[in-house]
């Protein structure tokens, strides 16, 4: 197997070759028999990338240990699910996943259902193609999962416990997909930067990829995060460690991407940035893997010290010099960055929240290479700690959420109107309010005031939108103006929807930051301990054995002051296949916050040693994903087609065409009316 | 004032400010990384500094505290040992031969005062040879 495994792997090396070849070679006869031979072999690069992959993951379901990768990854004590995550886990399987998401990714970006017709589809497919090729050559060359095994031995090393959890099974996934999406907008920008074709075109063809991109890559590093707070126990979700500040920097430039988008379609400007950016989001996924695989960074992963990693870090600086040359070629053609007759619009609030993304995306990269960079210039290698990050990300944040919150009564290219400036001056009214009512109730910290005034700013801007929206589509009752606006305006209500999941963010990353408390203790059996306004009682410790893990947990019983009780059973888990204990910590989880609680094992004379933390609105960054998500979703769900006009008469009026200079004031907001 | 202008001068204020904060940031939280074999070459011109070190833990070495607050143990280096004493919360997968980070002071006499351990976390990328793989398999109960 592992042969016919090699031998697809250098088939679909071959096909995907001849797939950039032929498409970018016949771009200018799309549908002509070079382009037709250029298609059908991405496809057979897909099939065959499909093959190989349903290989190794037979391989890693039956236990085949003739293949090297699934010596290294799984064992027979492994339960079936976490044998198949072993997939991602390795460096030479995470790469097939990565190749392959990339084959099928392009197969949908070529042949997606009724896509307009676009002249970048061909030359931008067979960009995808070459670098699928690249892809698939690391793979052959330097990373083979289809590696045999020299002598098959009977079991394999298994799995590391630590990475037996849920969001394990699909966080690696997530985070590859999310990858590979860059690639076409990415893609899209190479080609309309080299063809010449920088008209709205690559603007339509690419948002709905970035933004796809964006919510995959997204849920990925929340998924990464909710893994870091649940396995490794020690009561936090973010390290700024390497590999978690590798995925966050495309991240980063991919929302100041969104944006430039937008500004690009509604005013023409930013078109140097959009650009630019979908090249550094790109080279930046690079990056990413570069940083995981090079070896020279610090960090508490333990990545193997392999030379695909400097190909990575290669592809990223060919990346940056290619796309800086093409736009410094293409400038003249794109023209002045913007022009804005206002500071009150929606691109002024874009510029000014894509420089607070970028410098953020910017100091990320600094912190994370300065462990290289001050060995090469100052001949020691010196780190920065969680201060560096979090001090910067205190400015950043705020003015990200500034720039969010009036965006709903703001407009394209012109100051707000009267009600609109009313609509701002209330909302102002209001967040003023929700700072006083949160000092009432004890809370003095001035970042968690200004994240309290901004995120009432942002839902008081919003719906104060909708409410000048539904009345001016004069409904015959109030609620249905409301659904009329939404349904009008549903993939702008969406985007904002958006912005609503960061202020959920900002909500639950300042709760944590600013008030996680931690108290550890030393229990004896049938012990009580009030603290954080609760009543924990130690019930005792029980052992049992679940399979090949021996089992030890403490039962908590706990009486929140005015809540109901529960019962928490953190526990240590002994592994036997590795000989290694696991934290397994146990959590209650509410809207005003988690009480987190972890057991340490060893007992000493003082009793079961126990760490309880408290982690105000944990809740609401989890349920930020959830609310981007669904306005993704809801932005990217396709705008039914209008009835075609039978003949002879005239078709009806645009209910919010720009055109119309009556109809204009209906859409007062500078709304977007359903427009890609 | 122009709109360019308004613009210019709001980025290099938030230019200005994120600067200045990721200079208290770095000067509150920096830290010489080293590995315990520069350490202990070095152990003269460390000491009182800010370490993070990384290393192995050498085997025969280590003592934790029945409480698991307090681990005492030796980082291997080639032409010998660095002493390392821990107080705080230990990580769970600490044990003799693995590779950990430990955060702290270094004092007289090539000895670090550690107040963080970390392991690395085993996790996906790394290899493992099929000898290492043998062994453990040899150790599990």
């Amino acid at each position: 197997m592992t042969a016919l495994g090699q031998v697809l792997l250098l088939s679909a090396f071959v096909a995907s070759g001849w797939a950039a070849l032929a498409c970018i070679a016949g771009r200018r006869e799309e549908g002509g028999p070079l382009w037709r031979s250029g298609v059908a072999a991405g496809a057979a690069a897909a099939i065959l990338l499909s093959a190989a992959a349903g290989i190794l993951v037979w391989a890693l379901l039956a236990r085949d240990f003739g293949f090297k990768y699934v010596v290294d990854y799984s064992s027979w004590g492994l339960p079936w699910h976490y044998a198949l995550s072993a997939f991602w886990v390795g460096q030479a399987g995470s790469l097939l996943l990565w190749a392959w998401m990339l084959a099928l990714l392009a197969l949908a970006f070529l042949f997606w259902p009724g896509r307009e017709p676009s002249r970048l589809h061909g030359p931008a497919f067979g960009v995808l193609m070459a670098y699928l090729c690249l892809l698939v050559g690391v793979m052959i060359f330097a990373a083979d999962p289809m590696e045999p095994s020299l002598s098959a031995p009977s079991e394999g090393a298994g799995l590391s416990p630590l990475l037996q959890h849920p969001a394990m099974l699909i966080h690696p996934p997530i985070v590859f997909l999310g990858y590979a999406g860059w690639a076409v907008p990415f893609a899209l920008a190479v080609c309309a930067l080299c063809s010449g074709k920088l008209d709205a075109e690559w603007v339509r063809e690419s948002r709905p990829w970035a933004l796809f991109s964006w919510l995959v890559l997204g849920a990925g590093i929340l998924l990464g995060a909710d893994w870091a707070y649940e396995e490794l126990g020690w009561g936090g979700y973010w390290g700024w460690d390497p590999v978690e500040s590798g995925s966050l920097m495309p991240w980063l430039t991919g929302t100041a991407l969104i944006h430039a988008l937008m500004v690009w379609q509604y005013r023409r400007g930013m078109r140097k940035t959009a650009l630019a950016l979908a090249v550094v989001t790109f080279g930046l996924c690079n990056f990413a893997t570069f940083l995981t695989r090079s070896g020279i960074f610090s960090s508490l992963h333990a990545f193997s010290r392999s030379p695909i990693g400097w190909t990575f870090l290669g592809e990223m600086a060919l990346l940056l010099l290619g796309g800086t040359a093409l736009l410094l070629w293409r400038r003249r053609s794109l023209g002045a960055e913007l022009r804005t007759a206002s500071a009150w619009t929606r691109e002024t609030m874009v510029v000014v929240a894509t420089i607070a993304l970028l410098l953020l995306a910017a100091v990320t990269l600094v912190g994370t290479a300065w462990v290289p960079l001050s060995d090469l210039f100052v001949g020691r290698k010196v780190i920065v700690g969680t201060a560096f990050y979090n001090h910067v990300l205190i400015p950043t944040g705020l003015v990200l959420l500034a720039t969010t919150a009036p965006a709903p009564l703001l407009r394209w290219g012109k100051p707000p109107t009267r009600q609109q400036w009313r609509g701002l001056a209330a909302a102002c009214i209001v967040a003023g309010a929700a700072v006083i009512v949160a000092l009432a109730v004890g809370l003095r910290h001035v970042i968690a005031l200004a994240v309290v005034g901004t995120s009432a700013l942002t839902a008081t801007a919003l719906a104060g939108a909708l409410a000048l929206d539904s009345i001016l589509q004069r409904p015959a009752k109030p609620w249905l103006g409301v659904l009329a606006a939404l349904r009008a305006r549903r993939r702008q209500y969406a985007g904002f929807l958006i912005h609503l999941g960061l202020v959920c963010l900002a909500v639950g990353v300042t709760g944590t930051s600013l008030g996680t408390r931690r108290y550890e203790i030393a229990m004896h059996e049938g012990e009580t301990v009030v603290w954080a306004g609760r009543q924990v009682r130690f019930a005792g410790l029980v052992e049992r054995k679940v399979g090949q893990k021996h089992v030890v947990e403490a039962r908590l019983e706990v009486t929140p002051q005015g809540g109901s009780p529960y019962t928490l059973l953190p526990a240590q888990h002994l592994h036997a296949p590795q000989n290694e204990w696991t934290t397994e910590v146990a959590i209650h989880s509410t809207w005003r916050g988690d009480f987190y609680t972890i057991l340490h094992y060893g007992e000493s004379e003082d009793g079961v040693h126990l760490t309880f933390v408290e982690a105000p609105m944990m809740r609401w960054l989890w349920f930020s994903g959830w609310v981007a998500a669904l306005g993704v979703v809801l932005r990217l769900w396709p705008v039914r087609s209008p009835r075609p006009t039978p003949p002879g008469q005239a078709p009806p009026p645009a209910p919010h065409s720009r055109r119309t200079g009556r109809r204009r004031t209906v859409c007062a907001t500078g709304h977007e009316s359903g427009g890609p | 004032m122009r709109i360019g202008t308004k613009l210019i001068v709001g980025a290099a204020i938030i230019a200005g400010t994120t600067a200045y904060m990721a200079y208290l940031g770095a000067s509150a939280s920096w830290q010489y990384y080293v590995t315990a074999e520069e350490c202990l070459a070095s152990s003269d011109s460390l000491v009182g500094s800010r370490l993070r070190v990384s290393g192995r833990i050498a085997p025969g070495s280590l003592e934790i505290a029945p409480d698991r607050r307090r681990a005492e143990f030796a980082l291997a280096v080639p032409d010998g040992r660095l002493r390392v004493v821990c107080d705080g919360p230990l990580p769970d997968n600490l044990a003799e031969g693995v590779d950990v980070v430990v955060e702290g002071r270094l004092e007289e006499g090539a000895l670090l005062r550690g107040t963080k351990v970390l392991t690395r976390c085993a996790s996906k990328y790394e290899s493992k040879s099929p000898n290492k793989v043998e062994t453990r398999l040899g150790d599990a109960p």
